[in-house]
């Protein structure tokens, strides 16, 4: 489409002049006709009143055929023949034997010998039967025609260039409000937020500059949101690297204290593990908040959960923790099978990070006629409610938590649950009395 | 020295309480702003170590609130916060010394005795009183240039008691600047380990006043 990527002054300069010139054209079409009918009427009447003339004059005498001379250098324009009872007795020298039309009164046009169209009126005495018959060469019409015309599209001519250029000059004037707003947008770096001011700019592109401004709005949030993300990513990640540096660094000075060492040595692992588990975390949420939405499928979530804790019972094993799993049959739900993983994942292994050695942690996947909900409850301390408000914030850790969360375990289950949209409850698990999520997804559509 | 350590991870937490105890210090950990102020305020020790993301209240409100209260306790703070912003507002709100994690152990005792050294006036590495010099950096001790091997108590009791010359300090006060919590400590423990002082020092450098503590004599300032 090369006409989308044409200027704007160009396009509206060729519009204006086309206009302008149609007008002109239509007008000067309007004058021609115009004018040419007031000649020919004009003309008629002469010609009409000359071969009354001749008649008269005829009517007195009709002696032997006579040739007029000619007077001007006009005449061979004007032809004339002047009929006594069929004898011609007078005509112009450029007249010839014939008639020159066949009527014997009223106006005609012919075409004479020379191929060239006359005007011919022709006047009857019935007394004397006398004809007369004047003709005037059409050609001299048409050249009266021509010097109106010439004289009035002349000037028009001349004007032309003049109002286009004027109009040139109009049109940039007027689009400089847009080149204006094209240098700001063009002096402006990429960290610059503020808006684009509304100062003098023009009516018509105020709705484009506030659109443009709310843009710009928008994209500052994203990256304010990006930058703060980037600043808890770094703040968070400092400490447990200075935990794994100060431990090292006890190892290394413990001397003779053999415990001491080892405990320094097991922190300074447990400190790697919790950072990459950290860092694990970052990159999944830095994935969920970047990605286009992934294509749902139906997903067995029996089946999933049976999985992932599967995957998870090591861990429990290591800590005396007990997983059980109860899961109806056939609870599908629309989800992307990676990403109900790490749902999953996450809710199962908050419930056994913070609950204590030896907790039970009870998984349930069950099938309503409204959806399907996944339970997990843990015998661990539970939540406040006060607690429970601010889960999903990033880098919310529960107060006096001895455990060691990357605390944005709750940002990837919110991030998730949006995704799926499907909705969480959490509370106090009422058969083990720790902590209850929850999470309800409705019915999946028959395909 | 005793220090308290103001941290709320525990890992990080851990680490330096054994890394400050190896390099010497006694420390007391607390993990919240709370009992942090209220510690700190209570005037036992040389020195703290104050991370600012403390649960129950900001470190920078501990900071703010206690120099308030004209408690001049050494403050270094410890934290992940390194924006410049961040370190003049920590460094105008009244701590000592600003340092951002991680940190290396070393240095971090280094600065706290740099922190206590300059809370007490001093300008040299070392405290000395007659014949007696003690280097706190290398936990040594010299008399007439002569190496003295002190146990970790002995160099803590004369080391509180150099750092306080001129004062009389009373015998919980000595206990108080010498044991950090879960410590017992016996009836007579002070007395014994005087005794022991004066045996490898001589009997001159500590004096007795009876019915208040223990007292060593001010330095004259070296020309």
């Amino acid at each position: 489409m090369t006409r989308s990527h044409a200027s704007l002054q160009s396009r509206l300069l060729i519009l204006v002049l086309g206009f302008a010139v149609a007008v002109w054209l239509g007008a000067a079409l309007i004058t021609w006709r115009d004018a040419q009918h007031e000649i020919d009427e004009l003309l008629d009447s002469h010609l009409a009143q000359a071969a009354a003339l001749m008649l008269v004059q005829a009517a007195g005498d009709h002696d032997d055929v006579v040739d007029a001379p000619v007077l001007h250098k006009y005449a061979p324009h004007v032809v004339f023949q002047v009929f006594v009872q069929g004898q011609l007795i007078t005509r112009s020298a450029n007249a010839g034997q014939q008639p020159l039309a066949s009527q014997t009164e009223g106006f005609a046009t012919v075409r004479r010998e020379d191929g060239e169209p006359w005007r011919v009126v022709a006047a009857h005495q019935a007394e004397h039967d006398v004809t007369v018959l004047v003709g005037e060469q059409m050609e001299s019409r048409q050249a009266i025609l021509w010097a109106v015309m010439r004289s009035l599209l002349r000037p028009l001519l001349l004007a032309l260039p003049l109002f286009a250029a004027a109009l040139w000059w109009s049109v940039r004037r007027g689009l400089a409000p847009i080149r204006e707003l094209r240098e700001t947008l063009e002096r402006r770096t990429p960290s610059t937020a503020e808006p684009v001011s509304l100062l003098g700019m023009p009516r018509e592109l105020q709705p484009l500059v506030q659109t443009l401004n709310s843009l710009l709005a928008r994209i500052d949030r994203m990256v304010q949101i990006e930058r703060r993300f980037t600043a808890d990513a770094a703040h968070e990640l400092r400490t447990p690297i200075a935990a794994i540096r100060m431990q090292a660094q006890v190892a290394l000075g413990a001397g003779d204290d053999v415990a001491g060492r080892s405990h320094a040595l097991y922190t300074t692992l447990a400190g790697c593990d919790r950072a990459s588990h950290l860092v694990d975390q970052l990159l999944t949420l830095a994935r969920l908040e970047s990605a286009p939405a992934t294509p749902a499928v139906a997903v067995d979530l029996g089946a999933l959960v049976r999985r992932v804790a599967g995957e998870l019972v090591y861990t429990a094993l290591g800590r005396q923790q007990e997983i059980t799993l109860l899961a109806d049959a056939g609870c599908l739900v629309a989800a992307n099978d990676a990403l109900l993983g790490v749902l999953v994942r996450n809710l199962i292994d908050n419930a056994m990070r913070y609950s204590p050695d030896g907790a039970r942690v009870d998984v349930t996947v069950r099938r309503h006629a409204s959806g399907s909900v996944m339970q997990v409850q843990d015998s661990g301390p539970g939540m406040s409610e006060d607690a429970i408000a601010h889960l999903g914030e990033r880098f919310f850790r529960v107060l006096g938590n001895e455990r060691t969360g990357s605390g944005l375990g709750w940002s990837i289950v919110r991030r998730l649950l949006d995704v799926f949209g499907a909705e969480a409850q959490i509370g106090r698990s009422q058969e083990l009395g720790g902590l209850s999520v929850k999470v309800f997804w409705p019915t999946l559509a028959a395909p | 020295m005793r220090i308290l350590l103001a941290e709320d991870d525990a890992m990080l937490g851990d680490g330096l309480r054994a890394g400050l105890r190896q390099a010497g210090f006694q420390v007391d950990w607390v993990r919240d702003g709370l009992a942090a102020e209220r510690e700190i305020a209570s005037g036992v020790y040389a020195a703290a170590v104050l991370d600012l993301g403390l649960p129950l209240k900001d470190g920078m409100d501990v900071l703010k609130a206690l120099r308030q209260r004209r408690i001049d306790t050494p403050i270094l703070v410890l934290t992940a916060r390194d924006a410049v912003p961040d370190r003049v507002m920590g460094l105008d709100t009244g701590a000592d010394d600003y340092v951002v994690k991680p940190v290396d152990l070393i240095e971090l005792s280094a600065r706290l005795r740099s922190l206590v050294r300059r809370s007490l006036g001093q300008f040299q590495d070392s405290l000395r009183c007659g014949d007696v010099e003690l280097y706190p950096a290398a936990r040594r001790v010299t008399c007439r240039t002569d190496e003295v091997a002190l146990s970790t108590r002995e160099y803590d009791l004369l080391h509180a008691l150099l750092r306080s010359a001129g004062r009389v300090l009373s015998r919980e006060q000595l206990e108080q600047q010498m044991y950090s919590w879960g410590h017992e400590v016996e009836s007579n423990t002070i007395e014994v380990h005087i005794h022991h002082l004066r045996r490898k020092l001589g009997a001159e450098l500590i004096r007795t006043v009876r019915g208040v503590g223990y007292t060593v004599q001010r330095e004259p300032p070296t020309t």
